[in-house]
């Protein structure tokens, strides 16, 4: 097991159950007036911070719940972050 | 006995005409070239560790040139040829075993894959040619033909003019090369910041002060996405962990490196006897090194599928590093974009060792010149946003059984 993630409905799993589905990216931007720069820092582009960042999670092989949960990338733990 | 270094520990100053972040191969590689080709001398090599020690180290040091697209086709294929003369120039033994590649299929789908990679390969001059099962078992026999396997073997791809390198060797070997153009390489140094003022790089901060220059080059591997972060630029990057792993040595019997998609492993063995083998990486990004039991396990049952007398086979070491993967499986190789004097190199993901040197001597003519070679310009980051993305995701590698 490399870490754990908690499911909101199944709590604390082992990671390999997860699919991961990237970091969040807000939503989607306006059709209206958009740019191919601001399209593909939307859609391409990403942050990876090396520290806290919050995520999609799918529970492909429990309760196939999408959830997002905040992760420190420089140790794998979930933190407590709104 | 005294040991002589082979690239000194030369005191920091405080400018240099570049400042390259990141002493692995591709930053090396450039600073090699800048001395070499454009008479670039003041050169800095900022590595936060040690020389080879981040994607360098981990990697597994297959060099090959079947890629499935042309712009890297090219790329890959110059870099191939560059070895020979490279270790004869650094003077330098890497170790180069020139034992071919061999790529299996296990479904329709994927031998048609083949057929187009081979005909690339073919279009533009590199060998490589089609197999069919029986062939691929002339060239290693101890594979598994029969129809025992999930997934039997349908046939192959078969490249020779790939091989495999020794990694540290390379990193080494440019090094002396670099610090013999009077390249200064600063092990120990980290950057936390670079400064853009008026669209124009001016200096970087270090742990060990700030240093004046006109001209960065990010060549951080794992690490480019957190240094691009520092003057706001986002990158199609994923930075996700990769593993390895080394088998006890055994008598010499696997001749060239094998892989297959489907089974999500590949594997060599070295001049010591070890198998050498990697995999697919874990789909989530992280910046820790960890390495997993499931790894472990889904290696074991991949190698002794397809190649049975290989159980009972003792592992030794298993290690994890980080690979920065781009959506498109190609690099992002651009210069003076946002700022004027900020070159990136980077994205790279489990390509960077094959690309290191030959990237690095075209990277120096662009940080030289200022002006893009041709054969970089279509790895720029814009690509992106001009919807020109490199079709590299179309390898057979990525074809498992679910196509």
């Amino acid at each position: 097991m490399s870490f754990t993630i908690t499911c909101p409905i199944c709590g604390k799993r082992d990671l390999y159950e997860f699919r991961f589905g990237g970091e969040v990216r807000g939503p989607r931007p306006e059709e209206e007036g958009l740019t191919p720069e601001a399209y593909s820092q939307f859609v391409h582009m990403r942050t990876n911070p090396g520290g806290p960042q919050k995520e999609w999670w799918y529970h492909r092989d429990g309760c196939a719940t999408w959830f997002t949960v905040w992760r420190d990338t420089l140790t794998n733990r979930e933190v407590q972050k709104t | 006995m005294k040991i002589k270094s082979l690239w000194g520990k030369p005191p920091m100053k405080s400018s240099y005409d570049v400042v390259i972040i990141g002493g692995g191969i591709h930053g090396l590689a450039a600073a090699y070239f800048l001395g070499r080709d454009h008479d670039v001398r003041d050169v800095a090599v900022l590595e936060r560790r040690f020389v080879g020690y981040g994607g360098t180290g981990r990697n597994t040091a297959i060099v090959r040139a079947n890629q499935r697209s042309q712009e890297n086709v090219k790329l890959y294929d110059e870099g191939l040829k560059l070895w020979p003369k490279l270790i004869s120039e650094l003077d330098f033994n890497m170790m180069f075993l020139n034992c071919g590649n061999l790529n299996l299929a296990h479904s329709e789908a994927a031998m048609g894959a083949l057929r187009l990679q081979v005909s690339t390969a073919q279009f533009l001059g590199v060998i490589s040619e089609l197999l069919d099962a029986k062939q691929c078992k002339e060239l290693v026999p101890q594979l598994d033909l029969s129809d025992r396997l999930t997934h039997p073997i349908l046939g192959g791809m078969f490249h020779p003019p790939g091989g495999t390198l020794r990694h540290d060797a390379v990193a080494w070997g440019l090094a002396k090369g670099a610090a013999k153009y009077g390249t200064r390489i600063h092990q120990q140094t980290e950057v936390t910041g670079i400064n853009v003022e008026n669209g124009k790089v001016v200096s970087v901060q270090t742990d060990r002060g700030l240093i004046r220059t006109s001209r960065v080059l990010i060549a951080a591997g794992g690490y480019s996405t957190l240094l691009a972060g520092m003057v706001g630029l986002r990158l199609p990057i994923h930075v996700l962990p990769i593993q390895a792993m080394v088998s006890q040595p055994v008598k010499p019997f696997l001749n060239h490196v094998v892989s297959s998609g489907a089974y999500h492993v590949y594997c060599n063995q070295s001049l010591k006897g070890e198998l050498v083998t990697g995999s697919h990486m874990d789909p989530w990004p992280t910046y820790t090194t960890h390495v997993t039991a499931q790894y472990i396990k889904h290696q074991a049952e991949a190698l002794t599928e397809l190649m049975p007398c290989l159980r009972g086979l003792r592992f030794m070491r298993i290690w994890g590093g980080l690979a920065d993967m781009t959506s498109d499986m190609a690099p992002i190789i651009d210069g003076n974009d946002p700022a004027e004097g900020l070159f990136l190199d980077c994205g790279w993901g489990y390509f960077g060792f094959k690309s290191g040197p030959i990237t690095g001597k075209y990277l120096a003519q662009f940080m030289a010149t200022g002006s893009c070679p041709d054969i970089l310009k279509p790895f720029t980051r814009r690509r992106y946003q001009e919807g020109r993305f490199i079709g590299e995701i179309a390898a057979p590698v990525y074809y498992g059984p679910w196509n």
